[in-house]
């Protein structure tokens, strides 16, 4: 066992370096930048919105800006160092990978420098100390509560990661609901009451009644029995260890940051975070209004990631496809040669088959910037992922279309004379694509379905663009009904054209000189 | 008629085996094929016919023995095989058109690609085979818009279009409607006709008993009896041929 998997690893190596050889790549430190990771999807710390007002700055690969605490806070930093401030939009859970893998140079997304965080990466002077909120119904039973006991019997939850969740233990008879990606989902489900309540930090309790008046908060801090570490209250830089140079310069900056300045600094953000639409406009006239450019750009990166991801999987299994059934040659050297690349490739197609496309694109995507200092193009990732992704799956597909070719094809082929190569180019393969046009058809609306997880690596196709809409709009329902009307229309389309491509291939079922229409009955004769 | 053996021999067949893993299809197949004759091969099914065929151009690869084309042996490691078999044609039981290709390209491919003839060359021996066979009205039909017996013509137009030396027939019209089988047999004897050579095997024993040259009765993995379509159908000498020939006595012969 231990042999195999050092085997699939030697694999996997190879195909990175692969992937690296034919990808352009760009140095993780660009000397005069300074590449910022958050959510910008957290305000009032951080936000995405369409415009440079208020002075947002541009999110790198996309047309849209960030703004909040968190950007303020990055061009103080950007500005005394002299360089400029390049925001990296990135989830939640990928913030820590990406800064140790080099894509960022600083995590600033209201994160608290915890222990385990301190782990893996170093933290500044905190830049912000906050209190802690249990955010409820004003209706709620629990909006009154004085005591942790008070909790007793809410559901409650957190976002996922985060300190606040392991909050929730301190609450004695409180239930632990399943931990949610983000602040916009936790907002809906209290407003759809699901949950009796999340907890969160006040900046997310004065932001969230910006927009609904009937929630308030609980505040756990001066509860007695509450117990936080004021390391845990504080939220801090992330910085990449060994990096100390750029640590010291950030506290430096930090210190001369004022209290005062960071609250007027906060006041503003809160003021700025972007706020529901007044009613009286219509809700999907108003949203093509302010988000029909970002929705095009995410259709068009779908459509991209997933037609190139499908040309280029369908070559490289029809590759695999063919050398998987090349027939066994004679010579001794080349049967064991080809013998070995068989089984490489199945051990190609069984690894991309049997892990999720989210994995892959977090290990390679990460993986390559954290061991081989290569900091891939997020597009050029996505592609190749997906591409090496569809690839295992049509390789077994043209494998099969190979294989169900009538023996007698090949035969006749034979027959005439003709080589293993000219039989496959001009006899079976023809066929066997034909016969699996509908799986790679198939394969290409499961790709645009699909793409979706590759928002694990922040690439902005229509999933990605229809959750920032979402938690900045606030209109959930509507926002991703518009999205699957969208994937549904994209779908549709496509499987319209490749059925007119099928029909335009096979022809009509009669021919006009035909005189006789008696079929022929199949029957074996003696063999 | 003259003595078939007057003629050069082309094919030379010489203890002839062939078993998959512990069954021995073939025991000992020996016989000599002449130039510009028909040889008919018939027996009780099972008798391994069909694969004796199949190992003349080499579809099955013999476990023993040798074949002798031109006084080679075509199962030396070193043979060129992709050339001996564009010699040798085989029309199958089911046709075994290209599906992907329509009545013209299934007759020009092999020889573009193997013979390395150019287009307007290839196409023009196609369109003379095809009416011979009688099939140039359908030039661009495709396989699955043809019947049966029009699909067996167009695959003899596809095997005579290489200029074969010998050209192997496996039960043509086996696979065949009643009513299409005239039409195939009449296309066979007009290219009998021609002077090409020609294996055939075949269930058909009126059409063995006048096209014929030459009839080899297979049984059981052996040559039962051969020797001309008079020595075989009139004065058969071993038991099994009469016993088999007597279950075809009545209105076919």
């Amino acid at each position: 066992m231990k042999k195999h998997s050092s085997w699939i690893s030697a694999l996997m190596a190879a195909v990175l370096t692969l992937v690296l050889a034919v990808s352009w790549s760009q140095p993780a430190q660009a000397s005069g930048t300074l590449k910022i990771g958050m959510e910008a999807n957290y305000a009032p710390y951080n936000w995405t919105q369409t415009t440079s007002a208020n002075g947002a700055v541009k999110i790198d690969g996309t047309s849209s800006y960030a703004n909040g605490y968190d950007v303020k806070i990055a061009k103080i930093i950007g500005q005394k160092l002299g360089k400029k401030v390049i925001v990296e939009k990135t989830q939640w859970d990928g913030l820590l990978p990406a800064l140790t893998s080099g894509k960022i140079d600083l995590i600033i997304a209201g994160m608290s420098p915890t222990a385990e965080r301190r782990k893996a990466i170093n933290f500044t002077t905190p830049y912000r100390t906050s209190n802690f909120v249990v955010i409820v119904n004003k209706q709620s039973k629990y909006a009154k509560a004085k005591y942790l006991t008070d909790f007793k019997g809410a559901k409650l939850t957190a976002q996922q990661g985060t300190l606040h969740y392991d909050l929730i233990k301190q609450l004695p008879g409180a239930k632990r609901e399943p931990a949610s990606k983000d602040f916009s989902a936790m907002r809906e489900s209290l407003e759809a009451g699901t949950i009796d309540g999340y907890v969160a930090e006040d900046t997310e309790l004065t932001s969230f009644k910006m927009v609904d008046s009937n929630i308030t908060g609980v505040n756990l801090s001066k509860m007695k029995g509450f117990k936080v570490s004021s390391s845990d209250a504080e939220v801090s830089i992330g910085v990449k260890k060994g990096n100390d140079q750029l640590l010291s310069q950030v506290n430096k900056i930090l210190a001369g940051i004022s209290t005062s300045e960071r609250n007027k600094l906060m006041k503003e953000a809160v003021q700025q975070q972007p706020q529901t639409t007044t009613k009286k406009e219509n809700w999907l006239v108003s949203m093509l209004k302010n988000y029909g450019q970002m929705i095009l750009e995410g259709i068009g990166m779908t459509l991209l990631i997933s037609l190139v991801g499908t040309i280029a999987g369908f070559f490289i299994g029809l590759l695999v496809g063919i050398v998987r059934t090349i027939p066994e040659p004679k010579n001794k050297f080349k049967k064991g040669l080809l013998a070995f690349c068989k089984w490489l490739l199945s051990v190609y197609v069984e690894v991309f088959r049997g892990t999720p496309m989210m994995v892959q694109a977090a290990v390679i995507y990460y993986g390559i910037a954290q061991f081989w200092h290569i900091n891939l193009n997020r597009t050029v990732a996505a592609l190749v992922i997906v591409s090496i992704n569809t690839g295992a799956y049509l390789a077994e597909v043209i494998r099969g279309g190979i294989i169900s070719t009538p023996k007698g094809q090949f035969e006749a082929a034979s027959a005439l004379g003709m080589t293993h190569n000219q039989r496959m180019w001009n006899i079976i393969l023809p066929q066997a694509i034909r016969n699996c046009l509908p799986s790679i058809t198939n394969e290409f609306i499961v790709n645009i379905k699909d793409t979706s997880v590759l928002s694990i690596i922040s690439v902005s196709e229509l999933f990605f663009v229809g959750s920032t809409i979402a938690s900045q709009s606030f209109q959930f329902f509507q926002t991703y009904l518009v999205i699957s009307v969208i994937y549904l229309f994209l779908t549709f389309t496509i499987t319209r054209i490749f059925n007119l491509i099928e029909k335009h291939i096979e022809g009509p079922e009669n021919y006009n000189m035909m005189a006789n229409q008696v079929q022929v009955g199949k029957q074996e004769g003696d063999k | 008629m003259a003595d078939y053996k007057d003629n050069e021999i082309i094919l030379n067949v010489q203890h002839l085996q062939k078993a998959y893993g512990e069954h021995q299809v073939l025991k000992d197949i020996s016989f000599e094929v002449h130039k510009g004759k028909v040889m008919t091969v018939i027996g009780p099914s099972g008798g391994g016919k069909s694969t004796m065929l199949r190992c003349i151009n080499l579809l099955e690869d013999p476990t023993g023995g040798e074949i002798l084309f031109h006084d080679q042996n075509i199962l030396d490691e070193n043979y060129n095989i992709p050339r001996y078999r564009s010699k040798v044609g085989m029309v199958f039981q089911q046709f075994e058109l290209f599906e992907n290709k329509n009545v013209l390209q299934n007759c020009m491919i092999g020889q573009e690609l193997v013979l390395k003839r150019s287009k307007a060359e290839a196409k023009k021996i196609a369109l003379e085979n095809l009416k011979t066979v009688g099939m140039d009205p359908y030039v661009d039909a495709k396989p699955r818009q043809l019947s049966g017996g029009q699909k067996q013509r167009v695959a003899i137009a596809r095997a005579i279009s290489m200029n074969p030396e010998i050209l192997l027939f496996d039960e043509p019209t086996s696979a065949l409607d009643p009513e299409m089988v005239g039409e195939v047999l009449e296309t066979m004897k007009k290219l009998a006709k021609t002077g090409l050579t020609m294996i055939v095997v075949t269930h058909e024993m009126a059409f063995a008993k006048e096209v014929s040259d030459q009839v080899l009765f297979m049984s059981d993995g052996y040559v039962t009896e051969q020797g001309s379509p008079d020595e075989i159908f009139n004065h058969p000498q071993s038991e099994k041929t009469q016993k088999f020939l007597a279950n075809f006595r009545g209105p076919q012969i």
